[in-house]
């Protein structure tokens, strides 16, 4: 991961709010994204991240706040006069021309000699892994190889950002991981800010060095993924990204560290960095993603804490079994996922068994 | 029992349509004044007879200046309408296309008389131009209705993508959607051609002392000896329109090859 503190914002948003008629479809979106970043905006479907990228493109006009490229107030630049190309979710290449042609496509107004200008072509193709396709006809050309011209046809023009809108959402799920490999790799490469809109969890959580993640026109939480992961500020971010089990729980006394008593787990105490303000009205709650539960098999050591429970469903999947557990004394199961490894028994329903977890790993909802 | 019965329909509706046209050049070649069977001999005269009419070349002349500028201005119009109701939103826009698709609908009777009130109350004498007035008005509808068709299916991302790329509204338009439209431009000046050029009764309200074909050749059947001439004529016009469409076809299947679209058919 880069060491991003030192590096200059390329993007800032200061309030940014967007109607489309009566409807808000950006309320209030301030945050910064750093040069040189791989940055995602996540969230799902009709949450608004199309149209904040957009915002930074130039095709949407803003209700109110202002959006800066490098320091610069965009407002009165248009689409083209800006830093920023897009790989678009359909591609957009131009049907009627050859792979060459649409990759020099933004050369068009380039002032050097014709010959340089066709050896840059020919260097973005060899970049994306196209070299020799430059004579095909665009439309002869399969999903990936598209998406590759896609990019070269952005990345020729050297702007400060990139904006992919769900690239790999149209490729098959082979195609999509080694694309988003090739991505990351091509990020590096050319040290472009790079704003990928996803509403893959996964797809962020690989790429980016940071993601924000967006609820109905709002940033919900802007973290790097493992902050994302381990300390989601609410319930709702918790279960966009991953599993996460919930037990409910009640705030005994505050103080250097917070005492709680979780239903199922008794008296726990948590750093003040374990605890999330969440207005989700439930109560409060105490979260634990599966992996950070285990079951203690006969004879292994005792972990941090322990308490015992019954299988209430098993999930076998090959290398992984999923198990729901019920723990006593409490009122919902928890999901908790073991590796297989030979030698170990997968637990039928109905079993009982001890699980271990520890304090460190748990976040308070409240 | 259903599929012979649906090839007889089929053959029956065929004859129906062409038989008569068929029936064109076998009396242009009769060597007879009279149009009917048994067929007399084989001549050329006729054609000879229509070459040398110069009142049909003159008509003729007029029939093509009033297609090309009607083709020319209702699929420019067509353009800038479909455009705006592909792209634009703007209060009574529904109203605005209904009012443009009117003419489809409205008795051409009833449109070239009072487009001929209006010209007379207002001084503006019978010519050429008054036919291209009407013809226009005729031929709009079905020119926005080609384009229309050929706008919407364009991704709007296409031409984000240019301007993106740094080109500006305008050469966006030139370069990308231009090129992308041009099959559907292609029908739509065909279409508007072939309905002007055949178009009888705004032409003979409108046109004042001038003639065009349609009414030429309206003319020429009160005369009996003139019929085959118009038989050649007929026959050298149905030639043309064969090779008119040829040549559209062929640039619309390139245009749909070219832009890597299935080929639905099409308008022709
Ligand atoms: N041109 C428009 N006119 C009116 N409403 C729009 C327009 N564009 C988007 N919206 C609305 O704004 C909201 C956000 O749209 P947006 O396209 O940004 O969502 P998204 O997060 O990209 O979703 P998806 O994952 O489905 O692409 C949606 O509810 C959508 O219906
Ligand atoms: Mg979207």
């Amino acid at each position: 991961m880069t060491t991003p503190d030192e590096k200059p914002n390329m993007i800032e948003f200061r309030d940014v709010q967007k109607y489309y008629g009566d409807y808000h479809a950006l309320r209030g979106i301030n945050a910064t994204i750093r040069a040189g970043e791989f940055f995602s905006l996540l969230g799902p479907s009709g949450c608004g991240k199309t149209t904040l990228l957009r915002t930074i493109a130039g095709f949407e006009d803003i209700s109110s706040g202002a959006v800066l490229i490098d320091g610069k107030d965009m407002a009165r630049v248009p689409a083209n006069a800006r830093p920023t190309n897009m790989v678009f979710q359909s591609y957009a290449i131009f049907p009627h021309l050859s792979v060459e042609e649409n990759v020099g496509f933004g050369l068009r107004r380039d002032p050097r000699p014709k010959d340089q200008r066709a050896r840059a072509v020919a260097e973005a193709l060899e970049m994306v892994g196209l070299q020799g396709y430059g004579k095909r006809a665009a439309h002869a050309l399969s999903g990936g190889q598209r998406q590759r011209v896609a990019l070269a046809r952005a990345l020729i023009l050297k702007p400060k950002v990139l904006l992919l809108d769900e690239p790999l959402s149209a490729l098959d799920k082979k195609m999509r991981e080694q694309m988003q490999v090739e991505l990351i790799r091509l990020q590096r490469q050319v040290g472009i800010t790079f704003i990928l809109v996803t509403h893959d969890q996964e797809e962020a959580l690989v790429m980016s060095d940071r993601i924000a993640v967006m609820f109905e026109g709002q940033i919900a939480q802007l973290a790097d993924p493992e902050t994302l992961y381990r300390r989601p500020n609410s319930r709702k971010v918790a279960d966009f990204i991953g599993t996460m089990n919930f037990l409910p729980a009640k705030v005994l006394s505050e103080g250097p560290t917070i005492e709680i008593e979780a239903e199922g787990l008794g008296r726990i105490s948590l750093a003040p960095d374990q605890v999330m303000e969440a207005t989700s009205g439930e109560g409060a709650s105490i979260g634990f993603r599966p992996e950070t539960l285990s079951i203690l098999f006969d004879g292994q050591a005792t972990s941090d804490r322990e308490a015992m429970g019954t299988v209430a469903e098993v999930v076998y999947y090959g290398d992984m079994t999923y198990y729901d557990m019920k723990l006593d004394g409490a009122s919902v199961p928890m999901r908790l996922s073991m590796r297989n490894v030979p030698g170990r028994p997968v637990l039928d329903l109905g079993a009982r068994a001890r699980i271990g977890w520890s304090p460190g790993a748990a976040v308070l909802f409240r | 029992m259903k599929s012979t019965s649906l090839k007889a329909y089929t053959i029956a509706y065929l004859i129906f349509l062409y038989a008569p046209i068929a029936l064109l050049p076998l009396f242009a070649f009769n060597d007879s004044r009279v149009i009917a069977f048994p067929l007399s001999g084989f001549t050329t005269a006729w054609f000879g007879e229509m070459w040398a009419d110069e009142q049909l070349f003159k008509a003729l002349k007029n029939s093509l200046i009033i297609a090309l500028c009607t083709a020319v201005l209702a699929t420019t119009l067509g353009v800038f309408a479909a455009r705006a109701s592909t792209r634009y939103r703007f209060p009574g826009k529904a109203g605005i296309l209904g009012l443009i698709m009117l003419p489809l609908v409205l008795p051409e009777m009833i449109v070239s008389m009072s487009i001929l009130v209006i010209l007379l109350a207002i001084g503006i004498p019978l010519s050429l131009f008054t036919i291209i007035l009407g013809h226009v008005l005729l031929c709009t509808p079905f020119a926005v209705a080609i384009l229309t068709s050929a706008f919407q299916s364009l991704d709007r991302s296409l031409e984000e993508a240019a301007c993106d790329l740094g080109e500006t509204p305008l050469s966006t338009f030139r370069l990308i959607i231009l090129p992308l439209v041009m099959p559907g431009i292609i029908s739509s000046l065909l279409i508007s051609f072939t309905i002007s050029i055949d178009e009888f009764i705004v032409a003979y309200f409108l046109g004042g002392n001038q003639t065009v074909l349609s009414v030429y050749i309206f003319g020429q059947f009160r005369f009996p000896t003139r019929v085959p001439a118009i038989m050649s004529l007929g026959t050298v016009l149905v030639g043309l329109s064969i090779v008119l469409l040829t040549i559209a076809e062929y640039f619309r299947r390139r245009g749909i090859a070219r832009a890597g679209g299935k080929d639905t058919g099409g308008f022709l």
